[in-house]
């Protein structure tokens, strides 16, 4: 699915000061598993996902998507294949607050055209039925709580039917019942669409959600489980 | 948006009431005198006291469309807003009328400025009024 | 889900921003039309105002140009005089046409309630009048009797009441289309009905008109078909003594120079408005666009190519442009008519409010350049961040 290989990502602050964010991490994304990604706030999770998105350059290393490798390409091509197979929960509130729940699941649509017109708001309707949403759908993202918005943040990122869900800290905002909330539905989407997730978090109980672990240290992978058929 | 529309009711009501008691003949010192030697104050005269007439009650407009969201009330509010527009406009024109002459002020300037305030006051309340129409609910 | 609907929701969603620059260009754009309106007012109105008059050459007595030029477009009543047969001196020069002459004179002082102070008026003589005549034959098929004038556009019979000329009563019978010139508010008479309220005017008036005899205030002068402009004028001046011969193209020459430098000075008010204005407008994308970084690394990440983002962006911006436009046009173009003559007295520039077509050409050509300007300038701003890397634009 995503191949990092011997990536590293180092940034410039200036001042000649750099940082080593991802130093030489190799890492597989197997199809259909639920990677969770733990670690502590520096320790280069976020950057490790963006990387594997290709949102950011490797200082060295490659990133393949489907044995593709994703900085061969142009821009304009990155930001298609980024439209058509990956879908995104970030950790900031990310709906635009003048769109209505509707408009907001439909947005990626306008950068990936399925080529179904017609059927794409249906289709959205399910995605927000699916998340428990329905009665919400022409409501703004200010009626929201946080918990209801990050499912409909779920819901867009399924919406251009991905084949691997990237989720940034979704939770870290929410309390504890609405967490288990939508992390059940990261759950129950990984098991009936069989869609790869790679979730970043810095909660280590959010660990037995998924399929296997990683923890990152100060850049590095330093510890990995195999949590299916445990 | 309501606050803005009812905020610039409010300032051209005040415009509209007090620009022409220092933009009327009389104000520059210019009556009319009778065969009988009285002066008496020319039209543009009567044409600012009846602005000022229409000047209250399009404050009170702009006064109270800044105190109520109610959708119902602001729509009433609005349509009053326009009617008054009309007449602010129709006093200096056919009601009343102003002097003849192109030089004298109440001709250069108070009646353009009571016109172009009159279509302003027309203009804010016809937003104002379509907002209300459009609304589901209460105006925020 | 379109572009267009992501740019309008985006325009609604600051709206502090969007105000800022709807107004910025609202104001900017009616500010320029004024000035536009101003400065190709005043050349038309000179152009109209040297046609009305019709004459080649204005021949006055030396000196007196300026006072000339006054009366005839500030409507500024002057006292100018000359022998009458200079008149027929100049008719017999070689190339010249015709030569009509005319009298300059004034009303009195408040002469009627709602007047102009101090009217000028107009004399001719109907035998020889290429101007006003001809006209009066094709608008009422005839010339004026004794006792009728014509007036400028603005010229009128009070209600209820006559029209006295030291205390003369005169009727007014037709009026003169716009020039935007003093013209407007004079009128005109014939050399008869001139001299009969002169012999009137001793027993009714508070003054008497004095015309001074076998006197006139200037000849107006057409050439002869081919005849040389300045051929002719340079052997008027030779050949009688102690006038000037104005030539049209000359004619209003030092008004012109006046009203020019005026009207070179605001329009480069406008244009370091216009300035002004890229610049606020630039920064203020700039502001806008730095705190949306997170949504359009978002975007990016959503699938958003470069030249997506950069487009939306700029169809804010062209939309912004295209409503302050649409309201501050119009607005300005009300206000600029509504207080025409106010403009006119203050800025002492005369000019001649555009035809419907004109204002049709200009409003369009408002609308493209603040159209262009806006989108100009959120272009820096919006190229700048479309380029952003989205994890960079997405951090903080």
């Amino acid at each position: 699915m995503i191949l990092l290989s011997d990536v590293s990502k180092t940034y410039e602050l200036g001042q000649d000061r750099t940082v080593k964010a991802v130093a030489d991490v190799t890492l597989e994304v197997r199809d259909g598993e639920f990677l969770v990604i733990t670690g502590r706030s520096g320790s280069g999770k976020t950057t490790l996902l963006n990387l594997a998105a290709g949102l950011t350059r490797p200082t060295s290393g490659t990133v393949t998507l489907d044995g593709v490798d994703v900085w061969s390409l142009t821009d304009n091509q990155r930001a298609a294949l980024r439209g058509r197979k990956i879908g995104f929960a970030f950790q900031f509130p990310s709906l635009l607050p003048s769109l209505t729940v509707l408009e907001n699941v439909l947005l990626p649509t306008l950068f990936a055209p399925n080529g179904e017109d017609d059927g794409t708001t249906d289709r959205a309707m399910e995605l927000i039925a699916d998340v428990g949403l329905s009665e919400k759908v022409r409501a703004y993202p200010r009626q929201l709580s946080a918990g209801q918005q990050q499912r409909v943040v779920i819901a867009r990122a399924l919406m251009n039917r991905p084949e691997v869900l990237l989720a940034d800290e979704p939770t870290s905002d929410l309390d504890e019942h609405t967490e288990t909330e939508v992390m059940d539905l990261f759950r129950a989407i990984h098991r009936s669409r069989g869609i790869t997730i790679m979730m970043v978090t810095h909660s280590s109980d959010l660990v037995h959600y998924g399929t296997r672990s990683i923890a990152m240290a100060s850049g590095q992978v330093v510890a990995e489980r195999d949590l299916a058929h445990a | 948006m309501r606050i803005a529309i009812a905020a610039l009711i409010v300032v051209l009501a005040i415009g509209i009431g007090v620009l022409p008691q220092f933009t009327d003949c009389q104000s520059q010192g210019r009556q009319l005198t009778l065969e009988n030697g009285r002066q008496i104050p020319m039209k543009c005269h009567w044409t600012g006291q009846a602005e000022l007439a229409l000047a209250v009650p399009l404050l009170a407009v702009g006064a109270m469309m800044t105190g109520t969201r109610r959708r119902e009330t602001n729509r009433i509010l609005a349509a009053m807003g326009v009617i008054l527009g009309v007449f602010v406009m129709l006093l200096p024109t056919s009601l009343i009328g102003v002097c003849g002459s192109a030089e004298m002020i109440c001709n250069s300037t108070m009646k353009p400025a009571l016109l172009f305030m009159g279509a302003l006051v027309i203009a804010a309340s016809l937003v104002g009024l379509v907002r209300s129409e459009r609304a589901n609910y209460d105006l925020p | 889900m379109t572009l267009t609907r992501l740019a309008l929701n985006n325009i609604s969603a600051s709206a502090f921003r969007s105000w800022v620059i709807f107004l910025c260009v609202l104001v900017v754009a009616g500010f320029s039309l004024t000035i536009t309106v101003i400065t190709r007012g005043a050349e038309s109105s000179l152009e109209l105002a040297s046609r009305r008059l019709g004459a080649d050459i204005i021949v006055v007595p030396q000196g007196t140009e300026a006072a000339m030029e006054g009366a005839l477009l500030m409507g500024l009543p002057t006292r100018i005089w000359m022998p009458r047969d200079i008149v027929t001196q100049v008719a017999a020069i070689p190339g010249v046409e015709v030569a009509s002459p005319q009298m300059y004179l004034s009303t009195l002082s408040g002469a009627s309630c709602c007047s102009v102070d101090e009217m000028f008026l107009l004399a001719y003589e109907p035998e020889t009048d290429f101007t006003i005549q001809p006209w009066l034959i094709s608008t009422i098929g005839r010339g004026l009797n004794l006792g009728e004038v014509v007036g400028g556009t603005y010229v009128f019979t009070p209600e209820g009441e006559n029209i006295f000329i030291y205390g003369y009563i005169v009727t007014l019978i037709a009026n003169l289309e716009p020039t935007g010139s003093g013209l407007d508010q004079s009128m005109f008479m014939t050399f008869d009905s001139a001299y009969d309220v002169a012999r009137i005017s001793y027993s009714r008036a508070e003054e008497p008109l004095e015309i001074p005899p076998d006197s006139v205030s200037a000849a107006m002068v057409r050439l002869s078909p081919g005849a040389d402009l300045d051929q002719v004028a340079d052997a008027i001046t030779r050949a009688v003594p102690g006038v000037t011969a104005v030539k049209s193209p000359d004619l209003f020459l030092s008004y012109r120079q006046q009203t020019g430098s005026l009207l070179r000075g605001i329009t480069l008010v406008m244009a370091l408005t216009w300035v002004m204005a890229i610049v606020a407008v630039g920064l203020v994308f700039s502001i806008a666009l730095n705190e949306r970084r997170r949504e359009i690394g978002m975007l990016r990440a959503l699938g958003a190519t470069r030249s997506f983002v950069l487009r939306s962006l700029l169809a804010e911006a062209g939309a912004l442009g295209l409503l302050g436009a649409l309201v501050g046009i119009p607005v300005a173009l009300l206000g600029t008519f509504l207080f025409r003559n106010l403009l006119m007295s203050s800025l002492e520039v005369l000019f001649l409010f555009p035809s419907v077509t004109s204002i049709l050409v200009l409003f369009i050509v408002g609308l493209v350049l603040a159209v262009a300007t806006v989108t100009l300038a959120a272009f820096i701003p919006a190229y700048r961040v479309s380029r952003l890397d989205p994890a960079t634009a997405m951090r903080d």
